[in-house]
């Protein structure tokens, strides 16, 4: 199993959760954070905005689906053609147990 | 290390919060989080809360029911444990939580490659 935690758009949210049910991921956990990337955040004018809001969706799938997922999120989190800075990142990470708390069973 | 993560209604936080002391697990921390789960919810009970009362509803609830997100406020709580405590704290949690019923919540138990206490800036096993 594999933790992916992707940090996208706030207003590209609802694109991707759609296009996810869809594709039969409806399982997500939607978080509110603030960050900054590697262009330091965002100039206007003279003012320098450095804690951006972003979301950050958190799901947990098996091995074989991160492709997909992964494939879903880059093409709907993206603005543009070729994409923008601050379209955000997708993190990925093992996951080694999973628990339903309802019926204590494991596996996801 | 091991980190356990867990989502949790937002009702039973309390009660897990006590059971985790109880057990000697003081330390971890929480964040409110919307979230939908395998099950699909049925919206259509949520319907007539929509309309008139509008305006009135707090942001969190029209958050809810209305039509663009569909997810469901939910407590992810974090904790960070022993490699052997594992076992110990996913049983806490699902004995306190589980009432039978979908949405209940989920628990993952990751690893973690390292932990630093701030304070001393001791790191390992002693700093968790």
């Amino acid at each position: 199993m594999l933790m992916i935690r992707a940090i996208i758009r706030p207003e590209r949210v609802n694109a991707v959760l759609s296009e996810l049910c869809d594709a039969g991921f409806p399982a997500v956990t939607k978080i509110d954070v603030m960050g900054r990337g590697k262009q330091r955040g965002v100039k206007v004018g003279d003012v320098f905005y450095d804690e951006i809001p972003k979301e950050m969706l958190m799901m947990v799938v098996k091995d074989e689906d991160k492709d997909d997922v992964v494939k879903l999120i880059m093409k709907n989190a993206k603005t543009g053609q070729k994409g923008a800075f601050g379209d955000g990142k997708i993190f990925i990470s093992p996951v080694e147990e999973a628990y339903t708390i309802s019926s204590g069973s494991t596996g996801l | 290390m091991k980190e356990i993560m867990a989502i949790i209604r937002m009702d039973m936080i309390n009660k897990t919060k006590d059971a985790l002391l109880k057990e000697d697990f003081p330390s971890f921390h929480c964040k409110k989080v919307m979230g939908r789960g395998k099950k699909k919810v049925d919206y259509s009970l949520l319907e007539g809360l929509i309309g008139e009362n509008e305006r009135t509803l707090s942001p969190m609830l029209a958050e809810v029911i209305s039509e663009g997100h569909r997810l469901l406020p939910k407590r992810l709580i974090s904790l960070i444990v022993q490699d052997d405590q594992v076992k110990k704290a996913v049983d806490i949690i699902i004995n306190t939580n589980s009432k039978g019923n979908q949405g209940d919540g989920k628990i993952f138990v990751l690893p973690v490659a390292e932990t630093i206490r701030v304070r001393t800036g001791e790191s390992g096993d002693e700093a968790v």
